[in-house]
Order: structure tokens, then sequence, then C-alpha cells
């Protein structure tokens, strides 16, 4: 620093002059409150220019966001006719340079038509923030206070621009990381909503899971049906709720096979390991029945079907339902036991109405038997005895006596109740049999009795018992059909015959009354009869043993008076 | 019990048996033979009725059931035919109405099947008394 010592009180007056301006641009970052680099730069503009009396001041600014840099330029009020803005910007680039060696610069140079003495300071150490240019045409410019002066308030300048760019790069960051955080929360919330609305999906599909199994729970409960698979390999076995229900174990109680086995009745076990092994061989479908016995010694009838797969990696699995059939199978063994009893019944009364044929197939050998023990005594008390007579009375006791036991054997058998015996059977002689059992009666009824029964009918299998029965409903009901008839002859005509598709056809056709053509259906339905003692039984019961034959019996009207019924049945073809 | 004292002239009275049974038949004669009477059998109502022993039977045993012409049939018959031969009619079936019947129109007496000798006698007593 250049010292004038010309006038020590000048001297000093211009040094307190330039301190005052120093503590003024001290005081300039006060009034840089909000930050911006245009004020800053601007406040420092207009000082210098007032303070040092320049003729221009120049300050041009490094961009951060954009390469170009800022240019500002204030001239002095008095000089601007001569320093125009735009091409004093212009000629102070040119004299800058990029060189960044030209940072502290005080020179003599040329502006437009101008000398001028310019002075340069870099705002930052490299010109990264800018450059700061004085200009006054004074020769002597920049005097030491000048240059300090500028010096200080480049610097002050510098710290503001510095704090504004820190300020802007922090609201710029600032900024970002609002936009950040907002567009991270948009894309939270966004996720929230998607996973939200998963969350009522699922809660509505888990709701409409449960009501569908629900649903098969009660459905399965009301059926009495429950429903399993088995995993073969593993042996693992899940069940339903009902079918722990129907074994009567507790609900998830882990299921074995041979836990199944304590409940499965004894005598169906074998049944039950046959499927096991069955199963374990290959995939099948299966379906069985077999009884449970349970604690309390009640018994249940199942009924089982199962339906084998492979599962995605190729095991054995089996899916299957289990049906509680027992009270089916009880009411089938009720339905059985009253037609069995019903055909009891229907024993019972005819043989009520064969009283009178028993009494006479009876007594009238015991009354040949008494009458022949009574001349034998007396033969034998002749004197002297007649001994070939009374041999001859008691071969014919004994024959009698024969022919008394054959006919009770007979109407015994015909009589018993005894449970259903299959055997091959011979129609004719069944019905040549009845018939003799029956024909006292009929005579007594006026009925007169022809057989026409073909010769080599095939055996069918039956229930001989059971069919005599139906025969002699037969010829019961045709000889009830004449009771009244008195202008033609009763007539009975019982004819047997092989019939097509391999069937045996008896038909015992009367000269009766007939029936009402209208009512031929309700002629078979129990309860429904003609006779006014009758109990309606005979027909229905007599349907219900031949259509158990795997037959038919039906009735039709005569082209004359009165009706034939028949029946068919097939007949065995070497079994 | 010896019915001979109070025979008529006649050697033997014939008594007549109807019956379809076959061992009534063979067995009754014989025993009428042995109580002291002629015996023959019929099989039927209409054979007994053609027969030429017609006229000469004294009393005859007849069965009710019999296919044709039962035993009340014949009865009424012979009743039209102004025959008037004592009836004992013999039956398998015990039915009180036909009994009745059968006494009302005159039949001497009514057996059910089987019978003893004893009761036969005493029906053949009863019927040959009443001529």
């Amino acid at each position: 620093m250049k010292v004038q010592l010309e006038h020590p009180a000048d001297e000093i007056k211009r040094l307190q002059r330039c301190i005052n301006d120093v503590v003024s641009i001290l005081a300039l970052p006060a009034m840089w409150g909000d930050n911006k680099p245009r004020d800053i730069v601007h406040t420092l503009l207009d000082s210098l220019l007032r303070m040092l009396n320049l003729d221009f001041v120049y300050v041009s600014l490094t961009n951060l966001v954009e390469a170009t840099p800022s240019e500002t330029v204030k001239v002095a009020p008095s000089q601007e006719q001569i320093f125009r803005p735009q091409e004093l910007c212009m000629s102070l680039n040119r004299w800058l340079g990029d060189d960044p060696q030209k940072l502290y610069l005080q020179e003599r140079s040329h502006i437009g038509d101008q000398d001028v003495s310019l002075m340069s300071w870099p705002l930052g150490v490299q010109r990264e923030i800018g450059v700061i240019v004085a200009g006054s045409r004074r020769a002597d410019f920049p005097q030491d206070t000048e240059a300090l002066l500028l010096r200080i308030a480049a610097n002050q300048a510098l710290i503001g621009l510095q704090q504004a760019r820190l300020f802007s790069e922090q609201k710029r960051i600032a900024y970002e990381l609002d936009q950040r955080v907002a567009q991270r929360t948009a894309e939270l919330a966004a996720a929230n909503e998607i996973l939200r609305k998963e969350i009522v999906e699922r809660t509505r599909a888990e709701e409409a899971l449960k009501r569908s199994e629900t649903f098969l729970a009660e459905g399965q409960r009301l059926s009495r049906i429950g429903s399993f698979s088995w995993r073969v390999e593993t042996g693992e076995i899940t069940w339903s709720e009902e079918l722990y229900r129907i074994f009567g174990f507790e609900q998830d109680v882990v299921m074995t096979l041979d836990l199944i086995a304590t409940r499965v009745h004894p005598e169906d076990i074998p049944l039950m390991n046959d499927m096991v092994e069955k199963a374990l061989d290959s995939v099948r479908d299966f379906e069985y029945k077999h009884r449970l016995l349970m604690p309390d010694d009640s018994v249940k009838y199942l009924h089982l079907i199962a339906h084998g797969i492979r599962d995605n990696d190729g095991r054995l699995e089996y899916i299957g339902a289990v049906q509680d059939v027992t009270q089916r199978q009880i009411s089938e063994e009720a339905l059985a036991k009253a037609r069995f009893e019903l055909a009891d019944v229907a024993r019972v009364t005819s043989l009520a109405m064969l009283t009178a044929s028993i009494a006479h197939e009876v007594n009238q050998p015991l009354s040949g038997i008494v009458t022949n023990a009574s001349t034998c005594l007396r033969m034998l008390t002749l004197d002297p005895p007649n001994v070939e007579g009374a041999r001859e009375t008691a071969r014919r006791t004994i024959r009698d006596g024969n022919r008394a036991s054959d006919v009770i054997m007979r109407l015994r058998a015909l009589f018993s109740k005894k449970a259903s015996i299959t055997e091959q059977v011979d129609i004719n002689e069944a019905t040549r049999e009845v018939v003799a059992l029956t024909l006292s009666e009929l005579q007594r009824n006026q009925v007169v009795l022809r057989c026409e029964l073909a010769a080599d009918l095939p055996l069918v299998t039956g229930d001989r018992v059971q069919l005599q029965q139906v025969i002699l409903n037969l010829l019961q009901n045709a000889s009830d059909a004449m009771c009244g008839i008195d202008d033609r002859p009763r007539q009975l005509f019982v004819s047997s015959k092989l019939e097509e598709g391999d069937r045996v056809r008896l038909s015992v056709q009367d000269r009766g009354v007939g029936f009402d053509p209208q009512a031929m259906d309700r002629l078979f339905e129990a309860f429904y009869t003609t006779k006014n003692d009758g109990m309606g039984m005979g027909l229905s019961v007599s349907r219900s043993i031949i259509e158990k034959h795997r037959g038919r019996l039906w009735a039709t009207l005569n082209d004359g008076p009165g009706a034939t019924f028949s029946f068919t049945i097939p007949y065995t073809t070497n079994t | 019990m010896n019915f001979g004292q109070e025979k008529i002239a006649d050697q033997f009275l014939l008594v007549a048996v109807v019956d379809d049974d076959e061992s009534v038949r063979e067995s009754l004669p014989d025993l009428l033979k042995e109580l002291g009477f002629a015996a023959i059998a019929f099989s039927s109502a209409e054979e007994f009725l053609c027969s030429a022993c017609l006229c000469q039977t004294r009393c005859l045993i007849l069965d009710i059931a019999m296919p044709g012409m039962n035993g009340l049939e014949l009865q009424q018959e012979l009743k039209v035919r102004g025959n008037r031969i004592p009836i004992i009619f013999i039956s398998a079936l015990k039915e009180e109405d036909v009994r009745e019947l059968a006494l009302e129109e005159g039949a001497a007496e009514f057996l059910l099947k089987p019978f003893s000798d004893t009761a036969l006698l005493q029906a053949l007593n009863t019927a040959l008394q009443v001529t």
C-alpha cells in the first residue's frame, strides 16, 4: 500500500473516511436478509459505485444451474451517456477472458473510445463464484484505500453470495427431499390402498369360504355323509367333522387306520383289510359296505365310496365319502320283516279258508283207519278168526295212516312260517300238490277243475312253498269268483306252458264274475277286496312273491265270462 | 251188540255206501258185513241212482261232499222219486247248518268222520227202526 504523505491531516481524514466505508461495507450483510444473490449484487454495486466514486462497476456471477454467467453492470448516473451497459459487458468480458491467471488485475484499458482504469477482483479463490470489475476514467484509480474497500466489499459479497448459494442449495435439497418424500408417501399410500383392497377381498373370500364350509358341514350332517382323504404313502388321513361324529371319535383326534379298525365290526375286519390291501396295490375306485360296532354295542351300517388319484408329485391319494345308512338298513329290515309277517297273515288267512280241505283230507284216511280197525277186531273175535280178512284190514290201515301223514306233512309244509328256501321247483308238481289239497273244497263248491300242464316244463329257481301259496291263492279266488254262478258250469282251467323269453307260465282261468277293467291295477293292491269277508291280502302278497322270483303276475278278462290270472317266472338255464 | 233178532226175512239187509273216497268204499262195506249186513259201495250218487240195487237197498250211508250230485241233492232226488230209504249221512266236515238241513229233510242220522263202529251201529239201529 502506497502511503502518500502530502498532508497528514488530510491523510487522517482520508483514512477515517476509509474506515467508515469499511464499517459500512461490513454492515452490508445486514441488508442481505433474504439471501437473494440479485439483491446482494445490487446493493454491493450501488454501495461501491457511490463509495468509490466509480464510473461503472460490473459483476459476473457463475450460474450454478446454467453455464452462462449472469452479468450485472451499474453505471454512475453521470456517465450513462458514455458507457452503454451492453457494450460495457461485452468489452469487459473480452478484457477478462477465460485466463484463470487474470484474477487480480489492475490495468489501464480502452473501453469504447474511452481510457479507463480497471480493477478486477475474483469472487471465490478461483473465480468459482464470479468476478467483480470496477472502472474509472481517473488515472489514479484505484488508490490504496479504494482497492482495500473493493477487496473487502468483494469478500463480503463473496461470503454473502456463498451463503446465498448454500441457502439456495439447502432449499433445493429440502425441496427435492420434500418432493421425494411426497412421492414416496404417495407410493406408500397407493400400496396401502392396494393392500387394503386385498385385505377386503381376502376377508370376503374367507367369509365365503367359511359360509361354504358351514354349508358343507351342515349338508354332511343332514345327510350323514362324512368325507375323507387318505395319502397312502404317508398314511396321513384327514376326516370331515361329520365323519368323526359318525365314528364317535373326538374332533381333531389324529386319524389312523388302526384307530378306524377299533370301530369296525369284528366280522367286517377281513373286509377292511382286503380293501386296504387292494388300495395300497394301485390306484382304483372302490366301494363297499361294512358295519361299525360302537362302544355301547350298537351297530351302525356304513356305505363307503372312494376315488383314487395321483397328486402332482405322482403320489397315491384317495378321496371318498362315507354315509351312515343305518336308518335305511333298519327300515329295510323292518320292511322285509313286515312283508314276511304280511305273507304270514295271508298264509293264515288262506289257512282258515282251507280248513275245510284240511279236515276233509285228514278225516278221510282217519275214517278209513277207524273203520278198518273195527273190522279187524271183529274179524279176529270170530270163531275161527278171519285172519285173512284181518290182515287185509291191517294193510289198509297202514296205507291210510300213511296217506293221512302225507297230507299233514304237505299241509304243514305249506303253512309253516319258515324263512325263504331257494331250490329248483317243478311248477307242474307244485300245482298238482296244491290241486290235490284243494280238490275236495273245489268240488264242494261245485267247481269243475281241468288241468293241462305242459310236459317237460323246465325247473324254476325259487321258494316252492311261496309259489304254492300263490297257486293256492289263485285257485281260491277263482273258486270264490264262481260262488254265486248258477247259469253255467263252474269251470276252472289250470294250465302251464313254456313261454318265450325263457319263462314258465301258469294260468288259472275261471268262469266267474270277472272284475271291473278300470280296477285292474287295484286288484293287486293291499287291502283291496271284493269279498265280504275278504282281507284283500292275497293278490298283493302273491304279486310280491312272484316279483321276488323276478316274474310277473297279472290278470285279464276272458272273451267269455270270468277272468284269467297268470304268472310267468324265468327259469334257470344251466347254472 | 247183536242186531240179529230184529232182522227181517231177507238173509242180509242191503246197505248201500255212496262216497267218493276210496278208503271209505273199501273199509265200510267190510265192517258192515262183520256187523251182519250185506253191503255194496258206489263212488257217486249218479252211479247209485242208476244201479239195480236201488230198490233193494234197505239203508243208505251217504257222504255229503261229492263231485257232481252231492249227498243233500241225492236226498232230495230220492224224495222226489218217492223213495224213502233211511239215510245215514257221513261227513268229514263239521258243519252245523248242513247237519240241521239234512236232519230236517228226514235223515236218520248224521255222523262225523272218523266214527266208531259203535256209533255206526247206533245209527243203523235208528235208521232201520224207522221203517
